[in-house]
């Protein structure tokens, strides 16, 4: 189906959200609690665009929003960058440690205020994380309590027995705010200490040993003899291909 | 043998809601039911029986007598005996529990006399302190399973239709008209549909839901069948907050009765009908009696909302369309079906049809329950029904529709109470709460408060309502605290505005309602607070210092004797001193000086 945005045709599948067929479109709209892994929860809010439904305006978060009829969408109004502002500021304020929101809160132009900052802080509760653990299989971490108190823990603040230290939770992370700390052969993440595994190649350290054994029982048919890192397996891959490539010129 | 029609019949009704139990009504209804059971040697037949709650809570235990008409207040286990002897046996009064009116002080005999009830108009509450809500005999004397038995004569058009032109509306507070949300439920394709009753009453001071569970359960179980059948809905589920622990144990009973007698299970009345419903016992959260938490709640999640974008109707619980409604709203439904639209919709305005029940608290002389027709004015709820403002101070405002509602100042106590009445006011209906201020009131503490509860309860799922309140927090507190300046009160507005307009769900949407409508009606206090460093209303410790007005004060030694600081000094009958270094201005004089003597400087 087809849907204006910003006065622009775009496709759409029925049911899809409203931000998924934009960034298809290579319209960009502002996220911090999105990605494409996962499915939009509306957390951060800074998706909010105006959609016009046949006469009747109201403002959606984009990431939630299911395309089910032909609307029409403004991404930008002064009103939408009016909560912009103050979601970052918001932001800004509860989690200054944060470069990116450091960053941001320039960007966006947000106006002084004596709200206390919090330089400790670099966690905006986006939920990224635990969702990246649940998809990993593991679900050692979770957000806890509710209101103002709410925040990112294992189990009772423990060290959770179901982690495997594969550190998804600290890539996916958009403002850094998840330790992980690796010196020698030992990485520290969430209460616990991983033994790291050296690559069978160049000797580097490069993921968890509970990590490589957790994926392997998951996923035996990816299990390999050889422990290597990201770059020597993309090494050997290329040379595999030049040797196939030598054996049957032209097949590839 | 006589039966219990027979006029010489004597009927006792105890209250035994949560408010009377607390002051000890269950003692005097074991006392009464011990001495005139069957070996009691009383020649005149008795029916004692525990009743729900009667609404009048400040007068409570209160205890009935049918058909002589009389209801007694403030009993107690020694006051039995005397009920007994002069009451039960001689058909006499006995005075001295009767309800005196605080104007006319004339006593009263009956409940039908009192202005608290008789400006009343009970539909939800129909038989609410009338019947025994365990049994389901007494439901069924008063008219109970009737509309069910009507219903199995309609077709579930039929049904629709008629909850259609009721003009019937949710009454958890959006009120959604509730019989296009049927409708829309029912258009729906396929066999798994639900029902759900919300009875995950959280509003401080709130407790309609609660004494409809308590006092009549099997009204909520008729609501839910006979939606079940115009929908084709065959599971429903009643969410209660787990505080209610007298609501579960009576909702438990009904739905064991119901199925027993074969109100709910397979072959519903032999007709060929299923519908069962299954009780889910709350956290306590807050959040959770908004729908799609509750929802999540229900499937055993974290109770955190999702936008609303596909309403519940096509995609509710366990992603099947769901009709979720509010306890009082199912405890309608029953009437409307026996009664016929056209009665229910003569009562109300024109958009708001109907009753609503409030509770009605705070600084008011009958704090209790009230069902009262839409568009009462708030003037007749809190001075004709309530009695008017405690220790005949004077009104400030009336908060409306729990936390997240709004302050209603004075001038607008002629506003005729409905959904879009209240709204157009920036508060709203809420589920029923009416906290009624006095002039000791501090409206910028009463926002501060609410925005601590909303704090605590906002879910924290999304950033405006989890950030936005807790800053709204800090610069309502730092105004309490002496430490506001000029730029706060436009930084609460865009922050309420962002709220309003980008939160998730309607607890954020509604969270800036106490700012915002403080800052609407009573913009001076937080002048005052800012500006001149002082709590007009003596709340406000940091900003407030009491001193006693000399003129007014005979030395009666009150404020002396309860100063908790021992900060007040001065010989009897000559006027008292407050010495400022050793007071902790608690405000306990001021409330207390019965001659209006202690001053806010």
């Amino acid at each position: 189906m087809k849907i204006v945005v910003d006065g622009q045709e775009i496709t759409a599948e029925y049911g899809e959200s409203l931000l998924e067929a934009t960034r298809r479109a290579g319209i960009s709209i502002p996220t911090l609690c999105y990605h494409e892994a996962f499915k939009g929860e509306g957390r951060c809010r800074l998706c909010m665009v105006e959609v016009n439904q046949g006469g009747r305006k109201s403002l959606v978060a984009a990431c939630t929003y299911p395309i089910r009829e032909e609307i029409e969408v403004t991404t930008s109004t002064p009103s939408i960058d009016k909560i912009r502002r103050n979601i970052i500021m918001l932001l800004y304020k509860r989690a200054s440690g944060s470069l990116l929101l450091q960053k941001l809160y320039h960007e966006y132009g947000c106006p002084e205020t004596k709200l206390q900052e919090n330089p400790e802080e670099r966690c905006i509760l986006c939920n990224l994380c635990v969702k990246a653990c649940e998809e990993v299989g593991a679900s050692a971490i979770s957000l806890i309590m509710r209101g103002t108190e709410k925040r990112l823990a294992t189990p009772y603040d423990q060290a959770a027995d179901v982690c495997v230290g594969c550190g998804t939770c600290a890539r996916v992370c958009p403002t850094g705010a998840i330790e992980m700390v690796e010196e020698d052969n030992l990485r520290a993440i969430w209460h616990k200490k991983f033994e790291l595994q050296a690559c069978d190649h160049c000797g580097k350290y490069y993921a968890a040993k509970a990590e490589i054994g957790y994926f392997a029982e998951k996923h035996p048919e990816f299990d390999h003899p050889e422990k290597l890192c990201e770059t020597c397996r993309k090494r050997e891959l290329a040379s595999k291909f030049m040797e196939y490539n030598t054996n049957y010129p032209g097949r590839v | 043998m006589k039966t219990i029609n027979d006029p010489e019949f004597k009927k006792i009704l105890v209250c035994c809601g949560t408010g009377c139990q607390a002051n000890g009504s269950m003692a005097v209804y074991k006392a009464l039911a011990s001495r005139l059971g069957p070996d009691s040697g009383i020649e005149v037949s008795t029916y004692t029986k525990a009743t729900g709650c009667n609404g009048w809570c400040e007068q409570g235990p209160l205890v009935k007598i049918l058909p002589d008409d009389i209801t007694y207040c403030h009993v107690e286990p020694k006051d039995v005996e005397e009920i007994i002897e002069k009451t039960i046996k001689q058909g006499e009064v006995v005075k001295k529990l009767l309800y005196r009116d605080p104007v006319t002080k004339k006593q009263v005999r009956s409940h039908h006399e009192i202005d608290f009830y008789r400006k009343q108009h009970k539909i939800a509450l129909r038989h609410i302190g009338e019947i025994d809500p365990a049994s389901l005999d007494d439901y069924l004397e008063a008219g109970g399973y009737q509309a069910l038995r009507k219903a199995f004569t309609m077709s579930p058009q039929d049904i629709l239709d008629e909850i259609k032109r009721s003009g019937l509306r949710g009454r958890g507070g959006a009120g959604f008209p509730t019989g296009i949300k049927w409708e829309s439920c029912a258009i729906q394709p396929g066999t798994d549909k639900y029902l759900v009753c919300n009875g995950d009453e959280g509003d401080p001071g709130a407790f309609m839901d609660r004494s409809i569970m308590e006092g009549d359960p099997h009204t909520i179980i008729e609501g839910m069948l006979i939606a079940s059948m115009a929908i084709g809905a065959h599971r429903g589920f009643i969410y209660v907050r787990d505080e209610y622990g007298l609501a579960i144990i009576n909702l438990n009973l009904a739905i064991r009765d119901a199925r027993a007698h074969g109100y709910l299970g397979m072959d519903i009345l032999e007709r060929g009908w299923a519908f069962d419903i299954e009780i889910v016992r709350g956290g306590g959260a807050f959040v959770c009696g908004e729908e799609t938490a509750l929802i999540t709640s229900i499937e055993g999640n974290v109770g955190e909302p999702r936008d609303k974008y596909v309403f519940p109707t096509e995609k509710g619980l366990w992603g099947k369309p769901t009709v979720i409604n509010n306890v009082e709203t199912w405890a309608n439904v029953p009437v409307i079906i026996q009664e016929g639209a056209e009665k229910f919709s003569s009562i109300g305005t024109e958009k708001s049809k109907g009753t609503k029940v409030f509770s009605l608290v705070g600084k008011v002389v009958n704090t209790g329950l009230v069902e009262v027709p839409m568009g009462t004015t708030l003037r007749e709820i809190i001075y004709d029904i309530g009695g008017g403002i405690l220790k005949g101070r004077g009104f400030k405002a009336v908060q409306t529709g729990g936390p997240s509602g709004g302050c209603i100042p004075a001038e607008l106590l002629d506003l005729q109470v409905d959904f879009d009445s209240l709204t157009s006011a920036g508060s709203m209906m809420g589920s029923g709460g009416l906290i009624v201020m006095d002039e000791h009131t501090c409206m910028v503490e009463v926002a501060r408060y609410y925005l601590n509860f909303l704090a605590g309860e906002s879910c924290g799922k999304c950033v405006p309502c989890r950030e936005g309140i807790s800053r709204m927090l800090e610069i309502v507190t730092g105004i309490c605290e002496g430490r506001g300046d000029s730029s706060d009160l436009s930084l609460l507005e865009e922050l309420g505005e962002t709220l309003q307009v980008a939160s998730s769900c309607a607890l954020g949407k509604t969270a800036p309602n106490p700012v915002l409508s403080t800052l609407r009606y009573f913009r001076e206090e937080y002048e005052s607070h800012i500006r001149e460093h002082r709590c007009p209303a003596g709340v406000c410790r940091s900003l407030t210092e009491f001193y006693v007005d000399p003129e007014l004060c005979n030395g009666c030694g009150l404020c002396v004797k309860n100063c908790p600081a021992g900060a007040i000094s001065g010989e009897k009958k000559e006027p008292h001193v407050i010495e400022q270094e050793i007071c902790i201005r608690c405000g306990d004089c001021f409330n207390r000086c019965n001659f209006q003597a202690v001053k806010v400087k």
